[in-house]
């Protein structure tokens, strides 16, 4: 399948760092000297324990938080660059487009959920595609399986995953080139989030939309994603193809995130044996290295 | 005994009465709305209920007290106070409702622009507010008034506008800065969304209930100082008919006895004014009761 994937590079993040000042001598390093691609038509997933700064990479990405260092490459621009961004901004703005973690405040309570799914459109004077704006909205609640009946609902009176399809549809709406979403499916049941990850495979290979998708689900990321980079206190430590990583993790604490996974079957349950990862054992100094193909590592320096 | 039995220990409950239907106008300032627009109408419309040329001074008929011919009587320079009461609440009203429109306006741009500025920037705006706040009203108006020189209908609403927005600017700035973080804001500034399309359609829904009553309260407080000024002398000339210059006559209708001059027009305006802030009250109570139920 990665054969027929063009290799065109969509998203090129190179040595990205963001910091949250704390004090005026201590900051938190939330992304640290990060570096990974994201191809044409990819899911790239992005997996870590929470607080590792996935969302700050992906509000970096996104042009959110200005970046403190390093640059990203989004079709070859620039976009860390003021004058770049500013240039091709309404470029920029159509063509990523970011799903929110938290739905409940992602969404304007006072407005009704045809406004919010329209709303980019309004924003970038785009003439709807199907006729008119509710048109538009329905063809979108449609595709997250949602009823029409919602629309003239506002988020108040939705569930929290109804609200957090509105939210997905409300991305769709501008047909991004890359989707950026940070875990968007966490607060769905089961038979939606099943549903919404097909929604996206389907994006992906019939549309060729490309996504950079945020997750706690292991087992999603697995089904889901071709490529699957892990995160450890802001550090990007091991980055693979999905298959690779799953079946043949190298970092330890890749190995230990993996062996916390719990198994539908009982007796290789109770067999299962935690690997403790030490966080003494982590060194912040080190690069990414390719021990093989598409597989790399973080190793420290010298160890080469 | 017939098939129906009865439980042990079930505790019959007294049938209720439907409770009484809730007047629809319970709790709700009708009187006032009512008197207010009665008061509204009968100015916008005072072309069709004046009896007299409001400006023109028939000086044979000097302080008549009120009568038949001359409704509310009559002023020193023989105007007919009936006419002019509805020809003056006109400006008086468009003073109220500009000065207030004006201060609304530069309260949002000035109080969003701080929400949203660095924190700095913001630290200056808002000193800059706490400044003018301590300055007293009336002064500062006085003194600009003194600057502009000219007092004419859209300068004094002008003058008092600009020296009433601070505390609504306060208000939009704290609103502004507890929701400028919330995920839908950012939503709407990766999509492109501009600064005034942020404002418009996710600040100001949520900021609008809490200044809706200050708003009221400033188009009152406007007529007050429009009123005052006029009083002193240094709002409107006595030519241009309006509550307050009617009110600056005054002090000759002490010496002459002549009572209805003055309370005539004062009533009109407390009334006014007592409608305008009881329908406040309304609006301030509303706002505060839905966002306890949020």
């Amino acid at each position: 399948m990665s054969a027929e994937m063009g290799k065109e590079i969509l998203l090129d993040v190179q040595h990205l760092s963001y910091h949250f000042p704390l004090t005026k001598k201590m900051e938190i390093k939330a992304v640290d000297d990060v570096s990974f691609k994201i191809r044409k038509r990819e899911i790239f997933g992005l997996v870590g324990e929470s607080g590792c700064g996935k969302s700050t990479l992906a509000r970096c990405i996104m042009n959110v938080y200005k970046s403190k260092g390093g640059s990203i490459f989004y079709k070859g621009l620039n976009v860390c660059d003021a004058g770049t961004f500013r240039k091709n901004q309404k470029m920029l703005q159509t063509s990523r487009q970011m799903i929110f973690q938290d739905s409940d405040s992602s969404l304007n309570q006072r407005m009704k959920v045809c406004d919010i799914i329209t709303e980019p459109l309004k924003i970038q004077h785009i003439t709807p595609k199907r006729g008119s704006m509710r048109a538009e909205a329905e063809f979108q609640m449609y595709y997250v399986g949602l009823d029409a009946a919602y629309l003239d609902k506002y988020p108040g009176e939705l569930s929290g995953g109804q609200r957090q399809r509105v939210a997905i549809a409300r991305a769709l709406a501008m047909e991004p080139e890359l989707l950026v979403a940070d875990e968007p499916i966490a607060s769905l049941d089961v038979s939606i989030q099943a549903q919404i990850v097909n929604l996206f495979k389907h994006l992906q290979k019939e549309h060729g939309f490309s996504f950079l998708f945020i997750a706690h689900d292991l087992a999603m990321v697995e089904f889901l994603c071709d490529r699957v980079g892990v995160m450890y206190r802001g550090k990007l430590v091991e980055v693979a193809k999905a298959g690779d990583l799953f079946g043949n993790p190298r970092h330890p604490y890749t190995k230990a995130l993996l062996s916390a996974l719990p198994v539908p079957d009982p007796a290789i349950e109770r067999a299962r044996k935690r690997i403790e990862f030490d966080e003494k054992d982590f060194c912040c100094e080190g690069t990414l290295v390719e021990i093989s193909p598409e597989h790399f590592v973080l190793k420290r320096g010298k160890e080469e | 005994m017939s098939g129906a039995f009865e439980l042990a220990g079930m505790r019959q409950l007294p049938k209720e009465e439907p409770a009484q239907k809730e007047k629809w106008y319970k709790g709700k300032p009708i009187v006032a709305a009512v008197v207010l627009m009665l008061i509204l109408w009968g100015c916008l419309c005072c072309n069709l209920i004046m009896t007299k040329d409001p400006v023109y001074m028939d000086l044979a008929n000097c302080n008549v007290p009120p009568c038949k011919e001359f409704l509310f009587g009559t002023d020193t320079m023989g105007r007919d106070i009936f006419s002019m009461i509805w020809y003056g609440g006109r400006i008086s009203l468009v003073i109220g409702i500009a000065a207030a429109f004006i201060s609304t306006a530069v309260a949002i741009i000035f109080g969003a622009v701080s929400g949203s500025a660095p924190k700095w920037m913001d630290g200056l705006m808002m000193r800059l507010t706490d400044i003018l706040i301590s300055i007293p009203g009336l002064l500062a108006v006085v003194l600009i008034q003194a600057v502009l020189g000219r007092a004419d209908i859209l300068g004094l609403s002008f003058v008092i506008g600009i020296t009433s927005w601070t505390a609504i600017a306060k208000v939009v700035r704290t609103e502004t800065r507890r929701l400028r973080g919330s995920d839908y804001v950012t939503a709407s500034k990766c999509m492109g969304g501009s600064f005034f399309h942020v404002l418009f359609h996710h600040l100001a829904p949520n900021f609008i209930s809490s200044i809706m009553f200050m708003v009221v309260m400033n188009i009152r407080s406007a007529m007050i100082a429009e009123a005052t000024l006029s009083f002193m002398g240094i709002g409107l000339p006595v030519g241009v008919i309006s509550w307050g210059s009617m009110l600056s006559l005054a002090e000759q209708a002490l010496l002459t006895n002549a009572w209805w001059t003055i309370v005539i027009p004062g009533v009109f305006l407390i009334v006014t004014l007592l409608c305008m802030t009881s329908i406040g009250n309304y609006m301030r109570k509303n706002a505060n009761r839905r966002h306890s139920n949020l």
